[in-house]
């Protein structure tokens, strides 16, 4: 993710530590050859798995394409049926929706566990591992971990919430549709906060200690140099950090495929392409709305770009 | 690139002053987040151990509400259910183990040569293998999904884990391409050169003078290619079918589905495990590279 910020290095790089310009010549043709077979697998696989498919993509939204059976070009219709189609509608207001819940509190919980890490004091490096565990394990297990625990009665969810008195009698989760949003939620940002916080202490690292020494010697407190001087230094962190949680939000399937299984109304985008595709066999009308999903997440990595290039290397 | 990674490294292994040092330091403030990062680690880790200790409760006893006395019937009956039978997941188990070692080795093959070709030979058209490359990084697989089904069924490689394999290795390679192009970035020129110079053509310079230098790299694009095949759902969901090829997560996804009755969650408590310990232990014993490729996929590249 983010590479542009690193291209103008890599062309400087490649040119230094390239053949030098006296053993151009015959060598430099052997080296040329031996290097485009080196990276052709790789262009190969890139080209097949997802040149290709993106320009069939682009032929296959243009067509009434079923799953199985005969087709027909239909030109734009089905983007204009999108426009339209409200069930479509839905889960794209859904998932900006839920975009809009988890990003503040995964940015915040991780701020907050790099900030609270920051010293490396005792056990630092073990509460990091321990805050990134959940990461690590993976969406789709750690779905399948709470779809066991937010049972009722069983669950563990409703066990601890009970002793704890936040709740008083058994919830069915996943049943309703906000209870659910609810969970989904929290279980993401527990999920996904220690993410942030790693992407942020590389960042924190990064920022001179002078700067913090020199504020203490004004007097300043843990505010002012939290927002004057860690804030504006981690900018391309903080960017980053963001924009990777956007688009697994927008991007987001596992945990609702899971989770949110018989819960109508609680489609993703990216669940409801699924099923219009592979349930529904409306494979060229959801290949158009993959489509627009294709520009709306490019624009995103490109709102990425302009926000991370520019200033100083870090 | 890897300044910050480094730069993490460092700070994150310095070892820890010394006690004397370290007692003059502990005020309240100290206790205070002392006290503060336990009760978050707890909340952080419970769940985990909490399926950890799920799965070994009695298959009876897993749709009643949790009591103490459930530890003193701790019982491998449901690893034993999932390992043979009407609910095997065995198969399922070993599908993962292929599709998940194949996609690293494929994956680290093709990133190592790409990476070694971008940064150490120079080459027409290396710009637009760059940016085809870049391109790729841009294109989540979700958004192909449609075309790479249609594609795969052509070349008859859905309900075929090598289809599996090749999709997964592919949607890898960006991340694997940077990792090892910024790896052979680092190594010197000049033991590239001298290399050459007596004779040794590129392979040989690839795999006996360069390979202790790329190992770190090697390692973190082998290891996030396994994970990622491991863990993946909606792939394996659309171009798998059939029951005996469906990969770990495919199959628990079948289980959540299934009438099995209660002993639903017995199953899946085992399988949920299984599915978590690759993961856990790559992590724990590879953690430098794991945080350094974060570092390396994030911060900079």
């Amino acid at each position: 993710m983010g590479t542009v910020a690193d291209k103008p290095r890599l062309t400087l790089r490649t040119r230094r530590g390239g053949p030098t310009r006296k053993t151009r010549g015959a060598q430099s043709k052997r080296a040329s050859r031996t290097g485009a077979l080196l990276v052709s697998p790789a262009v190969v696989l890139v080209v097949a798995f997802v040149l290709f498919p993106l320009g069939y993509a682009v032929y296959i939204s243009l067509t009434n394409w079923p799953l199985l059976g005969p087709y027909h070009f239909v030109g734009l219709a089905n983007y204009k049926e999108l426009i339209h189609d409200s069930g479509f509608k839905h889960s794209v207001v859904f998932t900006l929706t839920y975009t809009a819940i988890v990003t503040p509190p995964i940015f915040i919980v991780g701020y907050g566990l790099a900030a609270l890490l920051r010293a490396n004091r005792f056990g630092a490096k073990l509460f990091r591992t321990i805050f990134f565990l959940p990461f690590v394990v993976g969406l789709s297990t750690v779905s399948f971990i709470f779809e066991i625990e937010l049972q009722p009665n069983s669950g563990g969810v409703d066990f601890i919430l009970s002793k704890l008195g936040i709740v008083s009698d058994a919830h069915t989760w996943t049943v309703h549709e906000t209870s659910a949003l609810i969970a989904i939620s929290v279980i993401v940002v527990w999920f996904a906060s220690g993410l942030t916080m790693l992407i942020l202490t590389g960042g924190m690292q990064g920022i001179p200690a002078e700067l913090y020494e020199a504020a203490d010697v004004d007097g300043a407190s843990w505010w002012a140099k939290e927002w004057r001087i860690t804030l504006p230094m981690l900018r391309r962190s903080i960017a980053l950090a963001l924009i990777i949680s956007v688009i697994g939000s927008f991007l987001a399937f596992n945990q609702f495929y899971i989770l949110a299984q018989n819960n109508v109304g609680l489609e993703t985008v990216v669940e409801w392409i699924y099923q219009t595709a592979f349930t529904r066999f409306q494979v060229g009308y959801a290949t158009a709305m993959a489509l627009c999903l294709v520009v709306v997440i490019a624009l995103v990595t490109m709102f990425q770009f302009v926000l991370l290039r520019d200033d100083t290397e870090l | 690139m890897t300044e910050v990674a480094t730069y993490y490294e460092d700070v994150a292994a310095a070892p820890a002053p010394a006690p004397a040092a370290r007692r003059r330091r502990r005020g309240a403030g100290f206790w205070v987040y002392l006290g503060v990062a336990t009760s978050l680690a707890v909340v952080f880790v419970l769940p985990i151990i909490w399926a950890i200790l799920r799965s070994f409760q009695p298959a009876r006893l897993s749709s009643l509400a949790p009591q103490s006395a459930d530890f003193t019937q701790m019982t491998f009956s449901n690893y034993r259910a999932v390992s043979h039978g009407q609910y095997d997941i065995l198969p399922n188990l070993l599908n993962s183990v292929i599709v998940g070692l194949g996609t690293a080795l494929l994956t680290t093959v093709v990133a190592t040569l790409a990476g070694y070709g971008l940064a150490k030979f120079r080459f027409r058209g290396s710009g637009i293998v760059f940016g085809i490359i870049l391109l790729a990084l841009m294109i989540p697989f979700q958004a192909v999904l449609t075309p790479l089904y249609l594609e795969l069924s052509d070349l008859h490689l859905t309900n075929n884990l090598l289809g599996l394999i090749l999709v997964y290795s592919t949607f890898n390679l960006p991340f694997g391409v940077f990792v090892m192009r910024n790896t052979f970035q680092q190594v010197p020129q000049e033991l590239v050169e001298s290399a050459r110079v007596d004779g040794a053509g590129f392979m040989f310079t690839l795999v006996r003078v360069m390979r202790p230098l790329i190992v770190p790299g090697l390692a973190t694009c082998a290891m996030y290619a396994f994970l990622y095949a491991w863990t993946e759902l909606l792939q394996a969901v659309t171009f798998v079918q059939s029951p005996e090829k469906l990969t770990l997560p495919a199959k628990l996804y079948e289980v959540t589905t299934s009438t099995y009755g209660s002993i639903n969650n017995a199953y899946l408590s085992a399988g949920v495990v299984i599915a978590m310990v690759p993961c856990v232990i790559l992590y724990f014993a590879l953690q430098r590279y794991y945080v350094q490729g974060m570092m390396s996929g994030a911060v900079k590249g």
